[in-house]
Parts: structure tokens; sequence; C-alpha cells
């Protein structure tokens, strides 16, 4: 296995190379310097502001400088945009937040709606099944935005009027385990409302083929109950699609939730990085883009060492 | 520097180790929050609608947030007095405003005695020591220097005697000099000291009362260095006790701050006039009340910063925050449109409503090196006067801002010396005039805007202002101009205009002061792009009457000089305008002493609370 994996890293590595040069090349396509001068600045301003953000430097040696920081784990630079903050205070600072209503959300969804999508599958085509089925695509056919929005107005801002005190924050966030239902419930369930709609959808697809599998008529041949099917057969066979799906997911649980974390006030890595794209802040979004690609890579690699534990079949080579 | 020391890799391994503490906090494996016990009693929470501030560093600041954040804890020579309109300065550091000797070209300067920095760590014992005159020097030389990332130097240069020297040659030196003196900069004692100006600028009055020459410790800088924008060390009010970037503030009383009073009510004049327009309002509004009242009244403030509106109106209508602005999407929900008159369901509540006008100019503006749509020729003075006549400023407003805007003829916004009576100007080519707009168009040979190539305009990427764009697209079919829409985001505007590659723009100037210099110096030859002259507008009749006003004090021969400049600018037509944003600000009966204003920030020390 650490022969696969390391053999995998390798050949990931030119992958992880083009990346990140196509990322830099993306982000320098137009000069940020004149959006970050003061008034009335004159050429020789724009000169040193430019000297100043190490962008007179040739491309190439802005990335090497960059592999360099990278592979050394430098996040030592500042921001162009905060002075005095490091680019590893401020992913430090805003990816653990991220994570704090991501990694709920992700775990909520996946439970719920494997479950609801083995329920949907075994009364294929009956109204249990189609209602369920109605109210995913349902869900999936609302904006996000919609689902914000209102969760904030009803889910916050309505039902402390209607309760008399405040039972879900409308905006702002504070760090501990004891503030997270107040500040981070509310968000962590518009998100998972969000995102049932879509995976229930996929797990019953999954299901489905599922329960057309001759060892589920084997099974039911051999009296077993339809809890045990569900629960050891069926899920057991059905995990190949679910860990893929699971662990593609995984390197965006840091990414966080532009949208929510800007309409509930939460400082995460994507209010971060919006923040740092729209402002020019390469610092940010290199080293943010960086690591996010090598934790992608990594949790392609880890999705093949699963499958080998989940299937017998499946061997690493 | 390549390969990293030891030191750097232990420097390292610690901010690993704190990270992964973080990240453990922040996941809440150690639970409890870091609010304290004992919080004072007069407690504000304020919104500010933006992700926040990017430093706490005067010199490094330019954003109306970076002012908002900076004047809590710092202060300047001079500051507006709170309730006086139109805007006056007063001393805030000084003893008396300074005198001027000379014809306006020195300057002589009082500090007041037993003003104290914040106790901080960086100074011996933590105790802060008296601001001298070095202070004011020192705070001064840090906008010269690059180091800083200085984005106010503009508001010095070509200002004080030898400083625009001193800068060169410090920021060519291996190591920037603060002792290094500068002959403008003289100090008398450690109260006393004079600036020496090249030319007697007036707008140097009005730089002193801006966040940018607000006076920093020297120890402070030193002391923490990089960080220096996230540890202020100021003289002001309050103190910062936490930043949580990009979603609140807390800052809390200064305990040393010195004894500084709310302003005493002025009373009516003799003759039964009121002292300054709008008094007997204030006086209703009971703004007078805390008269004499210690500063700052609160004790704490909390700032929460609101990307979006929604949250920020809904915390202000559950009464978490104690005002709030009216997001456009609310504006009906909270005025009847037909008189802008605020609703009986928030009257009822106590929410009273204050529309600010703001020192505003809403534009579009040409390029007038454009080989097509530029040029001082009458034929080309003729395209854009016919342009201009057909954007409708009226409907915009109606469209976009529920007719709550303010049109006007000019760079010059209302409250400003020079700005039009009325706010129109007696020769003007405002929209929509058709047949006008068409005659011009032929007179310049141009009939139906046959020949004439498509004018390329670039906005900012924002919904309405593309919609805007649209709209005046369809008025100037009408006549037969074809416009082409670009839009684009702030950055590559600014590259753009820096290059001169802008043939028409839309954008906004907020000013930095209510003087109209500040807008006339956007049409100064000598300043043309990459400096701020976007027009690229290069008349040396204007440029003439600029270098006179500029040196002039207020006066009615000066304000004759600015009516020529403006009229100069409405003929040539380098820019399309003007329109002044105004905006509602909605406040709850417990917020006391609230007399919204964006031209300055340092009112939230006169705010009170007062719950039933």
């Amino acid at each position: 296995m650490l022969a696969f994996t390391l053999r995998k890293i390798v050949y990931n590595i030119p992958i992880y190379l083009a990346v990140v040069l196509i990322m830099m090349g993306l982000l320098r396509m137009r000069d940020p310097v004149a959006g970050k001068l003061g008034k009335n600045a004159t050429e020789e301003d724009y000169i040193a502001k430019k000297a100043e953000l190490g962008l007179d430097k040739p491309f190439l040696t802005q990335y090497g400088n960059l592999l360099w920081s990278i592979a050394t784990l430098d996040f030592n630079r500042e921001l162009w945009n905060e002075p005095g903050v490091t680019v590893g205070e401020k992913l430090s600072d805003a990816v653990p937040t991220s994570i704090a209503l991501t990694l709920p959300a992700l775990a909520l969804t996946t439970v719920l709606s494997i479950v609801i999508a083995m329920i949907s599958a075994f009364n294929r085509g009956r109204w249990l099944d189609r209602t369920l089925v109605f109210f995913a695509v349902l869900g999936m056919s609302i904006s996000f935005l919609v689902y914000i929005i209102f969760g904030q107005y009803f889910g916050a801002f309505r039902l402390q009027q209607l309760v008399g005190h405040p039972v879900f924050s409308i905006h702002g966030y504070e760090p501990g385990l004891t503030n997270w239902p107040f500040y981070m419930l509310l968000p962590v369930l518009i998100s998972v409302i969000v995102a049932m709609g879509y995976d229930t959808r996929f797990y019953r697809a999954v299901m489905v083929d599922e329960t057309e599998a001759d060892y589920i008529t084997t099974a039911r041949a051999k009296g077993a109950s339809q809890t045990k099917i569900m629960f050891v057969h069926m899920l057991r066979n059905a995990m190949i699609p679910i860990i893929t799906r699971i662990m593609i997911t995984l390197p965006f649980l840091v990414t966080g939730s532009i949208l929510l974390e800007q309409f509930f006030g939460i400082p995460g890595m994507g209010y971060t990085l919006l923040s740092a794209i729209t402002n020019d802040d390469f610092p940010v979004v290199e080293a943010f883009t960086s690591i996010f690609a090598g934790l992608f890579i990594l949790s392609l690699i880890a999705t093949d060492i699963l499958y080998a534990l989940f299937d017998p079949r499946v061997r690493l080579q | 520097m390549l390969a990293p020391d030891i030191n750097t890799r232990c420097v390292q391994a610690l901010a690993l180790l704190r990270h992964a503490l973080a990240f453990f906090i922040a996941l809440g494996f150690f639970g409890g929050s870091i609010a304290s016990a004992d919080y004072p009693e007069i407690v504000l929470h304020l919104p500010m609608t933006t992700a926040g501030p990017n430093s706490l560093d005067p010199v490094r600041g330019s954003s109306a947030y970076d002012n908002k954040a900076c004047n809590y804890i710092y202060e300047s020579l001079l500051e507006y007095e709170y309730l006086h309109r139109p805007f006056k300065l007063k001393p805030c550091l000084l003893e008396a405003m300074p005198e001027s000797f000379d014809n306006g070209k020195r300057f002589r300067f009082q500090l007041k005695k037993g003003i104290r920095f914040h106790d901080d760590p960086c100074f011996p014992d933590g105790k802060g020591r008296e601001v001298v005159a070095d202070d004011f020097f020192y705070s001064l030389k840090r906008m010269a220097d690059n180091e800083n990332q200085p984005k106010g130097w503009w508001l010095l240069k070509d200002t004080i005697v030898g400083f625009d020297e001193y800068r060169k040659e410090q920021n060519q030196a291996d190591q920037f000099d603060y002792d290094q003196p500068v002959e403008g900069m003289v100090k008398i004692s450690d109260h006393e000291f004079e600036i020496l100006l090249n030319e007697p600028f007036y707008r140097f009055i009005y730089t002193l009362a801006m966040f940018q020459t607000a006076i920093v410790p020297r120890e402070a800088v030193e002391f923490y260095g990089d960080r220096f924008s996230r540890h202020p060390v100021g003289t002001g009010p309050y103190l910062l006790k936490r930043w949580q970037t990009g979603s609140r503030m807390t800052y809390v009383r200064n305990p040393t701050y010195r004894l500084e009073t709310y302003p005493a009510d002025p009373g009516m004049n003799a003759d039964g006039t009121e002292p300054y327009p709008g008094y007997q309002e204030d006086v209703d509004l009971g703004f007078y009340e805390d008269a004499g009242k210690p500063l700052p009244i609160s004790d704490r403030i909390e700032v929460t910063m609101f990307v979006e509106s929604q949250p920020m109106w809904l915390k202000f209508l559950n009464r978490e925050i104690e005002y709030s602005t009216v997001p456009r999407s609310a504006y009906e929900q909270a005025f009847i449109k037909r008189n802008r008159r605020l609703r009986d369901t928030y009257a009822d509540q106590g929410i009273r409503s204050a529309p600010v006008p703001l020192l505003d100019m809403i534009y579009n503006g040409f390029n007038m090196e454009d080989p097509d749509f530029g040029g001082y020729e009458d034929s080309k003075k003729y395209v854009r006067q016919a342009i201009s006549l057909m954007y409708n400023y009226d409907e915009i407003n109606e469209a976009f801002y529920a007719g709550q805007n303010l049109i006007y003829d000019g760079p010059i916004p209302a409250g400003m010396d020079g700005h039009p009576e009325n706010h129109n100007a007696p020769k003007n080519y405002r929209g929509p005039n058709i047949q006008k707009a068409r005659k011009l168009l032929e007179k310049a040979g141009y009939p139906n805007g046959k020949g004439l190539p498509p004018l390329q305009y670039y906005t900012s990427r924002q919904p309405e202002s593309l919609a805007m764009a649209e709209m005046n697209k369809r008025n100037l079919a009408e006549i037969g101009i074809k416009m082409k829409i670009d839009s684009v985001d702030f950055a590559t505007l600014s590259e753009m205009l820096r290059e001169k590659r802008a043939t028409f723009f839309g954008l906004a100037w907020g000013s930095d002061y209510p003087d109209a210099e500040n807008n006339l110096q956007l049409f100064y030859g000598p300043y043309k792009s990459p400096m701020s002259n976007n027009f690229n507008y290069d008349r040396p009749e204007f440029n003439k009457l600029y270098e006179e006003v500029r040196v002039m004090p207020p006066s009615d021969e000066r304000t004759k000089k600015y009516i020529q400049m403006r009229d100069m600018i409405i003929e040539d037509c380098p820019m399309i305008g003007s329109m002044a944003r105004t905006r509602n600000y909605l406040i709850h009966e417990h917020l006391k002493n609230f007399k919204p204003v964006e031209v300055f920030s340092n009112w939230p020390k006169y705010l009170n609370i007062e719950r039933p």
C-alpha cells in the first residue's frame, strides 16, 4: 500500500505543478497594482508598489518562490490587503471556522441522505418513494440563496420574535462548542436541506441498482430481515460510490460556503477567499489554492485506498 | 533568501502549534467564549456595512471604513464640530486653532498639555507617555516612508517646505531616518511647533483633521513592527479590545482619556436666529441634553461588519444594533415612496429617520485625449454635450435610488462653495433634451450619429451599474449614437484609467473634505493619469484658476473662481453629472445624540444609550 501511495503521489506531482502554474498565470492576467494605489498616485508610486508586491520579478521566479514556500511549509508571507497578518494566521483562523460549519453539515447530510435513499429505494415506485423524490427534486430546484434569505428571516428573526428570545443568531460568530448551536446550527441546517436533495437522489440511484442485485434476492430467500438486508448487505455493497462522493467532498470542507458565511457573518474560508479574490490578495489565493490542490490529490489517492479496504475485489497495484 | 534558518524553523514550529491550538479552539474543544464577565455599563452596538478595515495604521488607511475604525483609537490635531452645520473645524489635540503667519505660509501650533497615549506594553511600565511636538513630526514622516505603504501621501505632496526632498532622499537611503530634520517642521518647545508651507495651501488645514495625519507613538510602531496595524496605540477615547477580522471589533473606553466634554448648547443668537442651520431640530432631538458630560459617554462599543444588507436590517428590526442604513431592497418597506415619509409602523416604535446627503459625485467621464470623443475643438465638445443631453439622471434616480438622490450640474456637491443655486447651473447640458442633442450632433458634423464611431463605455460589474448603462445606451440610440458597454472590475478599470485607455467611464468620487478644491483638482492638468485627473482634462485657463484657488482661504472671491471653474467644466463637458447619494439612517429611540454624518467619523464618543 505504501509503494502504491508513493507512486501515486509521484505521478501527481506534475499535475500539481501545472495546477499551481495555471492558477498563478490566471491571477496575473491583469495587473492588480493600479487598484492598490492611493489617490493621486504617480508612475513612480506605481513602480514602487509593483516592486513591493514582488510583481516586478520574472514570472518563473515568482512561481519558484511560491513552490519553495509550499515545500518548506512557509506561510509567513504578509497579506497584501491586511498588513501585519500572515497567510498562515489567516488560514488558521478561517479554515477551522469553515470546518465547524461544513463538517457537521456533511456528516448530517450524508447520514440523512443515505437513510432516506435506502427507504426510497426499498419502496421504489410506491407513494413514499414518489413523495421523497418529489421533495428531493424540489429541494434541488430552489436556489441556495432563497434558502439562506428565508432561513435567516424565519429561522432566526421571526423565531426570535415568536418565542421572545434569540434561538439562532441572525448574524455573527463566536468560537467555542457552547456557542456552536447558537451561531452555527441554523447555517448547518440550511446547508443540509440544500445538499440533501442532490445527495438523496444520487444515493437512491445507487441503492436502486443494488436492490436489483442477485445477492439481495438470495438474502431475502434466506430469510434475512429487511433491516439486515438494508444496513448489512446493501449498504456495504453500495459503499464504493458513497466513499467516492464523500472523499471528493472532503477537500471542499476547508473551502467553506461563500454564501452562508457571507450572510451569517461567519469569518470562514469561503468568505476569506471571496474577499481575497475580489481584492486581488494574491498571497491568500495562491496559498489556499496550492493547499487545496494538494488536499484534492491526496483525497483521490485515499479514495483508491479505501476502495481496496471496502471491496475485496479491488487490488492496489 | 530561500533557505530558512533554524530560527525561522522554530518560529514556524511555534506558529504551527499556535495554528493547531486555534483549530481546536475554533472547533470548540475547549468550550467557552472569550467574553469577559465585567463589561461596563453603557454598551453600543453599531454596524459597519463592509468586511471592515484592512489596517488600523492610519498611514496605511484610505477607505471610509479605515477612517471609521481608526477614529475610535487615534486623534488628529483638528476635528469637526459634531453638531455644527455647515462643517466647521475645531481644535482636537491643540489648545486653539493654528495661528497663520506670512500670508498663510507659516502655521504655529500649540499642543494641549497632558495628552497621553494609551497605556500599552510598548511604553516603560506600560504607562502611556505625554504627546509632544516630535510625535506629530514623526507621524507625518511616516506618510513619507514607502515601507509603510502610505495611501495619503498626496495630501502632503508639494506642501511642506523640504518634505518632498526629505521623502525622496530617505526612500533612496538604506534606512529611512526619522531623526533627520525637515526644513518645514520647526520645533519651538515640546508643546509648540511650526509648519512652513511652500505655498499657502488652504487644504493643509483640512488635512490636519484627517485620520491619516493622526498622531501615533514611535515606541508602538517600533515595538510592534509589522503588527502595528493590528495593535493600534493612540490618544483616542477608546482602546481596541478585540478584532475578529471581517466579523466584529470591540472597543472599550480609554481609562486615561483626558477630560473632554460633550459640546455645550450655544443657545439662540441674540437676534433670535439659529447659531447654525438645524440648531432647533438638534435641540428638539435632545442633542444638547448631555452637554458638559465627559467623553466618551459609552464604555464599550461592539462594531459588527455586514457584507450583506439583509442581516443588518433584521438585526436592526430586532433592536440588536442601534441604527441601520436602509438597504435599497427595504426602502419601500420603511418609507412611503410618494412623500419619503417613514411609515407609521416604524415611527410608532420610536424609530426616527435621518437622511444624510453625501458629499458625493457620481458621474460619467470622458478621456479628453481620446481621438474620437476627447479634444477641445468645438465639434468634439458638441458631441460630448449632445451625449450629456441624452443622459437622464432623474430617470436613474427614480429607477435605482427611489428618487432620493440629488442631481446637480458640475463637479461641486451641495454644501460646498461653488455649488449651483438650486442645483442648476445657469448654462448646463443636463438631459433629457433630445432636440438640442440632435442639433448639437448635427453641428458637430454627425447628423443622427452618422460617421461617429461607437462609444466604448466602462462600468463596474455591479448589476445596477450595468442596468444604468443599458438605460443610457437606449437613450443614446435615440440620437443615433451607439454605445458598447464593457463591465470590468475595479482593478481593471483603475488600470485602464491609469493608462488612458478608457474612452468613457462611470465612476464616483467621495470628497475627502468639504471644500470644492478637492473635487476641482480632479480636472487639474498636471494631475492627469496616472494621477487623479482620469479625464486627462488640461485647459490652461482652468489650471491657472486652480493654482490660484488652492492657496486662497474661503472668500467670495474664491467662490467666484470656483463658479468660473465649474462652468468651464460644464461647457467643455469632460464629465456628465453629477448625482449625490442620500443615505437613509434609521435610528432606535434609545440611541441618544446620534446626528449621522459621513464627512468625519469620530462621533461614536458622543453617543449615549437610554433604555426604558
